[in-house]
This record gives C-alpha cells, sequence and structure tokens, in this order.
C-alpha cells in the first residue's frame, strides 16, 4: 500500500534528479529499503509524504556524492561567467514565456540541464525545498544555491525560447 | 543601475525582491522586466509538474526480494488476479472504467496524425472518464483514513490537470511522439489510481 501510494512521487524525484532511468530505479527501490528499515523511527513530527520524500532525497544525494556530485565553486558564486552577462537585447524585445509552454516541453528541457543546475532547481522549483535546506544537502552556501538556481531557470529559459521558435517554423 | 547591475544581484532577489533602486531599475527597464517574468514563470510552472512515470515492475519485485530477506516482511500470499471477482458491483464499475480510459487512450494515439483530439476549439478539453467515474472512485475511498483519502482526491485532481495539458500539447503538435507518449502515461496513471482505488476498498 505505502510503495503504491507513493512510488510514482518517488521515483520521478529519483528521475529527474539523476536523469537516467536505471539509477532511478536502483534509487527508488533504496529508498524504499531504507522506509521499512526507518518507519519504526518516524514520530509525526512532519507529513507521512514529507518525511519519506526528505528520505528519498539524502538517498539520491549520498548517491551522487559517491559517484562525485559536480562541485558548486564559491568562486563561481561571485565573479559571474562570461555567459551570464546581462541580457541586453539590441532592437526588439523577445516575447515573453508567459502561456507558452506546457509541461512536455518543460520536462524535456529539464532533463536537458547539466547536472549541478537540474539537482538545484529540481530541489527548489520543483520539489519546493528552501535555499537553507538545499545548502545544507549540497554542503554548499545558501548564495551559491541561490547562484546555481538562477543559472538553471536561465537555461530553461533559453531552452524554452529556442523550442517555441523551432515549433513557429515548422507550423 | 545599469543592467549589468541589475542581472548581477538578481539571482539574491528574484524570489525575495530587491531594494527601492532595483525595484526601480525594474519597473523602468523593459527588458530586465521581461528576464523576471520569465524566470518566475518557469518557476510556477515548474511547481505544476506533477509525477509522471512509475518504475518499472523489478523494482517493486526487488524490494519484496530485500524486505523479505531481511526479515522486515513476511514472503507474500500468491495473489489474486487484479481484476478478481469483486464483492461489490461498483468495485467492478470502477475497474471497468480503468480499462476504458486505457482503451480510449489506445484509440486516440494511434488515430491518423492530423485529427486533433480537442472536441472545442479553445478550451480546455476533460479526459473521456467522466466525472461520474471519478465520484465513484472518491465513494470508493471515502471509508479510509482522512489522509489517505485527500491523497486519493489530489491524486485525481492532478492527473485530470495532466491530461488536459497532455491532451493540449498533443493538439498544437500531433506529429510529436513525445507528446502522444505523456498524454498515455497520463490516461495510464489515472487507470491505476482507480485500479488502487478498487483494491482499497476491499
Amino acid at each position: 500500500m505505502l510503495y503504491g501510494l507513493h512510488k510514482r512521487r518517488v521515483y520521478s524525484l529519483c528521475l529527474r534528479m539523476t536523469g537516467n532511468t536505471a539509477e532511478a530505479e536502483d534509487l527508488t527501490q533504496e529508498a524504499f529499503l531504507q522506509l521499512y528499515r526507518k518507519i519504526a523511527t518516524f514520530r509525526g513530527e512532519s507529513a507521512f509524504s514529507t518525511w519519506l520524500h526528505r528520505l528519498a532525497v539524502n538517498v539520491v544525494l549520498m548517491h551522487l556524492r559517491k559517484k562525485g556530485l559536480p562541485e558548486v565553486s564559491l568562486d563561481e558564486a561571485l565573479e559571474p561567467q562570461q555567459e551570464d552577462g546581462p541580457k541586453k537585447d539590441i532592437g526588439a524585445r523577445d516575447n515573453v514565456l508567459a502561456g507558452s509552454i506546457d509541461r512536455v516541453n518543460l520536462e524535456r528541457a529539464i532533463e536537458s540541464l547539466p547536472p549541478g543546475y537540474r539537482i538545484i532547481f529540481v530541489l527548489h522549483d520543483i520539489e519546493g525545498y528552501e535555499h537553507n535546506e538545499i545548502a545544507e544537502m549540497m554542503g554548499c552556501s545558501i548564495g551559491n544555491s541561490k547562484s546555481q538556481l538562477h543559472k538553471a531557470r536561465m537555461k530553461l529559459r533559453d531552452l524554452l525560447k529556442i523550442s517555441r521558435a523551432e515549433k513557429a517554423v515548422r507550423r | 543601475m545599469t543592467c549589468a547591475e541589475f542581472q548581477r544581484v538578481l539571482p539574491y532577489i528574484i524570489d525575495t525582491g530587491g531594494n527601492a533602486e532595483q525595484e526601480q531599475h525594474l519597473r523602468e527597464c523593459a527588458v530586465c522586466s521581461d528576464l523576471v517574468q520569465d524566470l518566475r514563470y518557469i518557476a510556477d510552472q515548474a511547481k505544476l509538474l506533477v509525477p509522471m512515470e512509475d518504475p518499472s515492475p523489478r523494482v517493486w519485485e526487488g524490494l519484496q526480494k530485500s524486505l523479505e530477506r531481511e526479515g522486515l516482511v513476511k514472503a507474500a500470499p500468491a495473489r489474486r488476479p487484479l481484476l478478481g471477482a469483486p464483492a461489490h458491483g461498483w468495485q467492478w464499475a470502477v475497474a471497468v472504467a480503468a480499462l476504458v480510459i486505457l482503451a480510449i487512450a489506445s484509440f486516440l494515439l494511434h488515430r491518423p496524425e492530423a485529427a486533433p483530439l480537442s472536441m472545442a476549439t479553445g478550451s480546455q478539453s476533460q479526459p473521456t472518464a467522466t466525472d461520474q467515474d471519478d465520484q465513484q472512485v472518491l465513494q470508493a475511498v471515502a471509508t479510509l483514513p482522512p489522509d489517505v483519502r485527500s491523497t486519493y482526491e489530489q491524486g485525481l485532481k492532478d492527473v485530470n490537470a495532466y491530461i488536459s495539458d497532455a491532451r493540449r500539447s498533443v493538439d498544437q503538435d500531433p506529429n510529436d511522439p513525445d507528446a502522444r507518449e505523456f498524454l498515455m502515461q497520463a490516461y495510464e496513471q489515472k487507470a491505476m489510481l482507480y485500479q488502487m482505488a478498487t483494491h482499497s476498498g476491499e
């Protein structure tokens, strides 16, 4: 029953964070195994789903650390790279994205993100963790978490605009 | 304040708001304003993403074996067929509805590519599974604990929204195989929700 109710959310989390189906399945299995081992320690301080969710996130992060989690450089946060220069478009403004993207394209774009950006984006914007929580989980500063999230969103913006332009050409 | 200065601090103020100078630049600069609007829109859309895919059956099989090996659960008895003789007529109806949903999804996805799925132009078309079927599911779980019941209620809302969204994607681009795959997954998700509700009432 527990597995049936929660497997989809746990698996989706693992898949979005790793970008790999086989890894995500292994991690889902590990997360539920830990759930069954630790269920007796659940004291009800939070909703059960929240507790399970946090457990799954920790399982994924531990796995990624063993693999060599993409390092978040402190220097990177303080000195913006060239690609992060001001987006001052000369000439006509681009149409804003509002109302023009759908979940299919957004999921595709998220899959395309570099792993470091994708992890933070998934944790913050999809799963709802705060920057202080992410910083603690990832072993980075809150400033780094915000910087990486911003870069993830900027990259998604570019990918979604390209996707929208390609669709317009196909029509 | 220049755009470069504004965009340098944007990561740290976008979710919390900036000081007076930064807010003024945002009001006066169309480029930075569009940028912020886009980034916030992406964040808002991300919050609406629902879990999409199920793990393969091997995950459950592996988990069961591990749990039995560690003595955390007893070996499971032989399972009766998924649609085994239900005790109540409504359970049969809900199970049939699940199969009907899958059949409809399969039909819709294998129709000629050019045919759009929407029945009405410009409207968010609902899945062909009726509200009555959704109501039957909710009745099936009415006697369960409140947190489990609300999980089903929220699950139905999420999956119906997902089906609408996926259908819109297919309508916009009927030749997109990913969009059609997503729509099929959305219907499968709803069918599984129906099946779980059927068995939860036993």
